[in-house]
């Protein structure tokens, strides 16, 4: 399989998995700690697909989706990461730090997705008022926008992780890369631990 | 009927939107309990405009106020006015409440607990690359697919019961702005969630020092050890102290890595390993 073709099945898959995060099911099957192995395991490499999921599993759990809160997109961070690496030619550690901004970025998308479907309402409660009470299809609707939305992204970004590859200079950057990226556990696990001693302090 | 609510209870947040956010997956896990009770024509489809209203709550709590507005409009249907008055009411009273417990327990509390397990399970198989980013060493692929699946599965199984059990404890008391609030003793259950998630969280970060102590006990000068110990509490110190001031992790992230593409990119300092 060409890493094209590998990339392209990867971001359906990435657009699928994500669907999970709120709109359907809400399994946890898009965070990053799956949804990197499983990426990472497609495109042949299941290790560094692991480590970089694991890496931003521990930073974007300090994210809570509370309320009308839309926190950067794990799934998306996971995907975008593990493809940087392994269709764009990246180091890990580069590709961990650009999955980490993809994450982030994508919450501007998923924002206007949500404000978008505010318009809906008048339609929907038109339809049912005119007897139609089938609510099926804009559910569907929803679905596959929030799909290709996250497909169409994760794609576009990895297209974009490959073409900095191919900057000149962009190899003076790992050294540095790399040492962040062995702290970036330590990181995660900080956030982990106050989260949990504030709660004990707390009481609950 | 219940068992067709809590399938479609899945799509919930599927048409979340920002002026009336869960509505439209309401309505739509609503509708077999509507069907049921009012069998068709105006009064069935004045039902599902009343459910396409504002609506938001936790996601799996969601249910309990999903079992009790069945129970209410099952009683309206059969002529009690007062229910539809009612209704508006119990169920905004009932979506904070749930809301409340749903957010300390799931996203608070459960969810961090998915990644620990993870970590734990990991470690338990000599898994240790999410520690090692220098590890090249790959295990099984079921190795690396274990950990994530098992928070994953002791989470889902843990909600969907929550969906199941809140479904019915909703129908079985609909009517009340207290309905199923005792279900379980949600206090209890939080702070056994916040001790057990602290102690795990606890055995990781020293399982974590032990293993960096070990690592490299005897293959480096006392000094560098102390150095490879001290990076990784410095971190934790940064990270403490940029919540405090209200920033979030990726401002650590982004200063840890500024600094070192500074020193080891531009400034050509030589990078050295946390582990050997």
């Amino acid at each position: 399989m060409t890493l094209a073709l590998k990339a392209l099945i990867s971001s359906a898959l990435a657009g699928l998995l994500g669907l999970d995060s709120v709109q359907a099911g809400q399994f946890l099957l898009s965070r990053p700690a799956l949804v990197g192995p499983l990426l990472g395991w497609l495109n042949g490499c299941p290790l560094e697909g692991a480590k970089i999921g694991i890496l931003l599993e521990l930073l974007y759990i300090d994210f809570i989706p509370v309320g009308g809160v839309v926190p950067p997109n794990g799934t998306a961070a996971a995907a975008v990461g593990v493809l940087a690496h392994a269709a764009g030619g990246l180091a890990p550690s580069l590709a961990f730090f650009i999955g980490v901004a993809a994450g982030v970025a994508y919450s501007p998308v998923e924002y206007r997705l949500r404000a978008a479907r505010s318009g809906l309402n008048a339609l929907i409660e038109a339809q049912v008022a005119a007897g139609d009470l089938r609510l099926r299809r804009w559910l569907a609707r929803a679905l596959v926008m929030e799909n290709a939305a996250l497909a169409g992204y994760v794609l576009a970004m990895t297209g974009l992780a490959a073409l900095l590859g191919l900057l000149p200079g962009v190899s003076r950057l790992y050294p540095g890369a790399d040492f962040a990226y062995s702290l970036m556990p330590w990181l995660g696990l900080s956030g982990l631990y106050f989260r949990f001693r504030t709660q004990i302090y707390k009481k609950g | 009927m219940l068992f067709k609510m809590f399938l479609r209870s899945f799509l919930l947040q599927a048409g979340w939107n920002y002026e009336r956010f869960q509505n439209l997956g309401f309505a739509f896990a609503l509708q077999p309990a509507l069907e049921k009770a009012y069998a068709g024509g105006d009064r069935l489809k004045a039902a599902l405009l009343r459910h396409l209203e504002i609506f938001n709550t936790q996601p799996y709590m969601a249910s309990f106020v999903l079992g009790n507005v069945a129970r209410m409009e099952e009683r309206a249907a059969a002529g009690d006015q007062d229910m539809v008055k009612h209704l508006p009411g119990v169920k905004q009273a009932l979506a904070s409440s749930f809301a409340s417990i749903g957010d300390r327990i799931f996203w608070g509390r459960l969810k961090p607990m998915t990644v620990q397990l993870c970590l734990l399970v990991w470690a338990g198989c000599g898994f240790y690359g999410w520690l090692f980013t220098d590890m090249t060493e790959t295990p099984a692929f079921g190795v690396l697919l274990a950990g994530p699946l098992s928070g994953i599965a002791v989470y889902s199984v843990f909600s969907v019961y929550i969906r199941w059990k809140g479904l019915k404890a909703g129908y079985a008391c609909g009517g009340s702005a207290n309905c199923a609030l005792d279900a379980a003793n949600w206090p209890r259950l939080i702070r056994l969630l916040s001790a057990a998630g602290f102690a795990m969280s606890l055995a990781i970060v020293l399982l974590a020092f032990g293993l960096l102590a070990g690592f490299n006990c005897g293959a480096c000068r006392p000094a560098d050890l102390l150095l490879k110990i001290g990076l990784p509490i410095a971190v934790l110190a940064l990270h403490r102290v940029a919540r405090a001031f209200g920033r979030s992790v990726f401002f650590s992230a982004g200063l840890i890595l500024a600094a070192s593409v500074l020193l080891f990119g531009l400034l050509k300092l030589e990078p050295f390993k946390l582990y050997l």
